[in-house]
């Protein structure tokens, strides 16, 4: 029951980072600079995105609640200790929402106020990226103190340090990476297919660089995490695979393949995300004291069955409506 | 911890109002929706876009302040999330499922004109309402078990033998359900009946607005009516459930038999009676048990340190009762107008006075059972002070929360406002008569 629960988790995490991700990074987008091509841009974004963001989002939620309700030695935990990241992403996640919604709904568009939401909904996207990747980056650090007296290793530490920034920057590369690559497939028009083509390929070498740089940050900050990564079989064959994969990319996305780039591109983050889970599962948090496992920290059984409950007979009406969702808008009419 | 439960009662208090709308107000577009394609003509379609670009707006702000509350129980109350997580998280689990179907049906509705089958269409606009209705039941079945903890047995300061489904089935959340959902449906049928009776008053497109005003005051007409049934089970079970509340929200001091309903009143806590209420004997007694000579617990009957704030309590129940009475009454000349056929320019008056209250009364109403359940956080089992989180610095959260909501409550309003201007004028040159 357990496995059943940490499959939905996984689920939920890999589907938040893919459509959220290109949700996040369709923001991040907006802010570097287009010239003519923003206008057009932004309203390829608003197509693109408008029908699903809401949808996006709710992936995050049910980790949530899959927490609170399943694992709430996780969820307390990490409420406490993270506090202050949470809080940023709190932010963020309200900016950015109601950024987006204004700038659609805004009966009176004006170039002014259309261009402070803009830069609202960008900057927002941007902040919230880098917040969840120091919240997913203090995950596995080691640095969460269960028994401390002091705030400052209470509520501080476990989140600030080189470690979490560099995860955060690379959690950015990856989501604007991921947007870049979506969007080509949502355009007719030459001219910003080429845009976003160019920045799928620049930004996939920022991925790469900015994952060096979590690896150079993690052996700067002395944690064993680069050296286990490599001595582990499982994630680094992860990691070679996912490497391997950018020829392929490359050849797809000069050869115009919309579908087969989106594929490997999800894929590669996809690997990325395994080899990242794969290193301490099943831990789910790594304290100063002791791992969290979600093994040591499940609810009841009875709440575990409920929980299951509510999620398969969710799953039934949630997935056939979400196909529907993207099959009604992804299909050209 | 006053400081966590502030920004918690804020925050609460910001998201019901935008849920209420968010749960409510897909029903008049379906049935504006349900007209247009019925009958085809350009006024009900012009209709359903105006309240569905309504509904676009607070279901976000209503989504992103959603998913604060549900970090919120855990940066604010981590240890009481930590027991009551597993036993109450059942219908949280069932409400993230509602939401799930609502945001995808909303993502079809909205940008689904002319790529589905009209009534299929339709349908995607009722589930948004249907799934936001039942997500509110969900929701606020999770508070009613704050106010009647079940389903598991209370061992040493820690849950055992947990059922999650009685927790979410407990003795409160019937009467709670019942009447929330009927003051969201009220509420915001008499806001929008309000909005659209000024632009009646005001504008040039006389019968679109009537027409706009029908469909949205019989929804909250009818709950209006209800509405005082509702509230009267309410507190019949708060009675049994809860005394001490009970004996808060009608500053009753002193167990008594034949007990008196006070209109109005401040309760002074400190002489412990109530001060120039007009008394009316035997009512609360009849209220609370259906017989005027029963017994009604009073706050003697309780140590004074688990007393909660009474004179909060008893305002914001006068405020809640009072509106409730005001508008049922209303709604009762609304029924005799429509048969009539003819609504006075005064009654039309009245209903834009109407606007705010159904909002208030919402308010007032969460405060009568947050603040009535003080000083505990589950009723009679848990302090809220033990819950509160260990973080130092809650102020700035509170500060921060403070700024961004009455941030984002200002641009909402100035929004809509905007909205509804703009539509002013395009629907006054359309359908002018
Ligand atoms: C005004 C609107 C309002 C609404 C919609 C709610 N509450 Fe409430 N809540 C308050 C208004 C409030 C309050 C009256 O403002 C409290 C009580 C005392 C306080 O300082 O804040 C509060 C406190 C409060 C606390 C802190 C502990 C406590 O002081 O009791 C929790 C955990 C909740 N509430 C939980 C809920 C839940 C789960 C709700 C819905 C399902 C809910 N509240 C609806
Ligand atoms: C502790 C209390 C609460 C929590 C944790 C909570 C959680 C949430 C969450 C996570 C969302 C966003 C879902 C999405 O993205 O679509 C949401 C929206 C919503 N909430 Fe709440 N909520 C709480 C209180 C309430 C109350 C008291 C009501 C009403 C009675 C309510 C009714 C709704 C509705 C109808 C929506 C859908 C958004 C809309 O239509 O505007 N919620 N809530
Ligand atoms: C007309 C007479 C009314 C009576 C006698 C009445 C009675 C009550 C009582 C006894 C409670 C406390 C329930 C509890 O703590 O479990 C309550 C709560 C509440 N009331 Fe009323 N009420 C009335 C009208 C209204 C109106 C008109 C509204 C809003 C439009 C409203 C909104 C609420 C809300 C939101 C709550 C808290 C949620 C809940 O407990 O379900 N009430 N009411």
């Amino acid at each position: 029951m357990i496995e059943i629960l940490i499959g939905f988790i996984g689920a939920s995490l890999w589907l938040y980072i893919l459509l959220g991700g290109i949700d996040y990074g369709a923001g991040i987008l907006e802010l570097l600079p287009a010239g003519a091509l923003r206008e057009p841009r932004k309203q390829v974004i608003n197509q693109a995105m408008g029908p699903v963001w809401e949808a996006n989002h709710m992936w995050l939620i049910l980790i949530v609640v899959i927490l609170f309700m399943g694992f709430p030695g996780i969820f307390t935990t990490l409420m406490i200790s993270l506090h202050l990241p949470m809080l940023a992403l709190l932010l963020g996640i309200v900016i950015r929402g109601a950024a987006f919604t204004f700038r659609h709904y805004d009966a009176i568009q004006a170039p002014t106020s259309q261009r402070v939401y803009t830069l609202l909904f960008g900057a927002s996207s941007l902040w919230t990226a880098f917040w969840l990747g120091i919240i997913a980056a203090s995950l596995n650090r080691g640095t969460i103190d269960l028994e401390t007296r002091s705030a400052w290793e209470a509520y501080i530490l476990p989140w600030c340090g080189l470690y979490p920034v560099a995860v955060g920057l690379f959690i950015i590369c990856i989501f604007v990476f991921l947007a870049a690559v979506y969007l080509i497939g949502e355009t007719e028009d030459a001219a910003l297919r080429q845009h976003f083509t160019r920045h799928a390929m620049l930004l996939n070498w920022c991925v790469v660089f900015s994952g060096g740089g979590v690896f150079l940050a993690s052996l700067a900050e002395r944690q064993s995490l680069a050296s286990a990564f490599v001595r582990n079989p499982a994630t680094l064959g992860v990691m070679v695979l996912a490497s391997s994969l950018f020829a392929a990319l490359w050849r797809f996305i000069r050869a115009g393949r919309i579908r087969l780039t989106r594929a490997v591109a999800s894929g590669q983050v996809t690997l990325i995300l395994l080899g990242w889970v794969l290193l301490y599962a099943p831990n789910a948090v790594l304290t100063r004291q002791k791992p969290l496992s979600f093994y040591d920290t499940a609810s009841p059984p009875a709440t575990l069955w409920q929980l299951v409950l509510a999620l398969v007979i969710g799953s039934l009406f949630i997935f056939p409506s979400l196909i529907y969702l993207f099959r009604v808008f992804k299909m050209k009419p | 911890m006053m400081a966590a439960r502030a920004t918690m009662a804020f925050s609460l208090g910001f998201h019901i109002i935008f849920a209420a709308i968010g749960m409510t107000m897909p029903f008049f577009m379906s049935a504006a929706h349900y007209f247009f394609l019925r009958r085809g003509n350009a006024a009900d379609l012009e209709l359903t876009k105006l309240w569905m670009k309504g509904v676009a707006i607070f279901f976000a702000v209503g989504a992103v302040s959603g998913t604060v509350l549900s970090f919120e129980l855990g940066l604010l109350w981590p240890r009481f999330m930590l027991h009551a997580g597993p036993i109450i998280g059942m219908p949280f689990s069932w409400e993230g499922t509602a939401f799930f179907l609502e945001a995808v049906a909303i993502g079809l509705f909205l940008y689904g004109w002319k790529r589905m089958h009209p009534w299929v269409h339709w349908a995607t606009g009722l589930v948004v309402g249907i799934s936001g209705f039942v997500s509110g039941i969900f929701v606020v079945a999770a508070n009613g078990w704050m106010n009647a903890p079940s389903g598991f047995d209370w061992v040493n300061g820690a849950a055992q033998n947990v059922d999650p489904v009685k927790a979410m089935f407990n003795p409160a959340w019937a009467h709670q359900t019942l009447h929330m959902q009927l003051a969201a449906l009220q509420s915001v049928g008499f806001a929008v009946g309000g909005i659209h009776a000024f632009l009646y008053l005001r504008g040039k497109a006389h019968d679109f607005h009537l027409h706009a005003l029908k469909i949205a005051m019989t929804f909250g007409a009818a709950a209006a009516l209800l509405q005082p049934l509702a509230g009267h089970i309410a507190g019949q079970h708060v009675a049994r459930l809860q005394p001490a509340k009970l004996a808060a929200m009608e500053g009753h001091f002193e167990t008594s038999t034949h007990a008196p309903l006070y209109i109005g009143g401040i309760p002074d806590v400190e002489m412990r009676q109530m001060k120039w209420g007009i008394p009316l004997p035997g009512m609360l007694s009849f209220i609370a048990h259906d017989d005027f000579n029963a017994e009604v617990t009073g706050l003697d009957r309780f140590p004074e340190k688990d007393w909660p704030p009474v004179l909060v309590c008893h305002i914001a129940f006068q405020i809640m009762v009072g509106i409730g009475f005001a508008m049922a009454f209303i709604g009762l000349l609304y029924f005799w107008f429509l048969r009539r056929g003819v609504f006075p320019p005064w009654f039309l008056g009245i209903l834009v006075l109407f606007i705010p209250l159904g909002a208030v009364a919402v308010e007032a109403g969460w405060v009568v059972t947050e603040v009535g359940r003080q000083p505990w956080i589950m009723c009679g089992l848990m302090r809220t002070r033990d819950a509160v989180t260990p973080v130092p610095g809650m102020v700035y959260h509170f500060y921060l929360f403070l700024v961004l909501y009455l941030g984002l409550a200002a641009a909402t309003v100035w929004l809509f406002a905007r909205q509804v201007r703009a539509a002013q004028t395009r629907i006054s040159l359309k359908f002018h008569d």
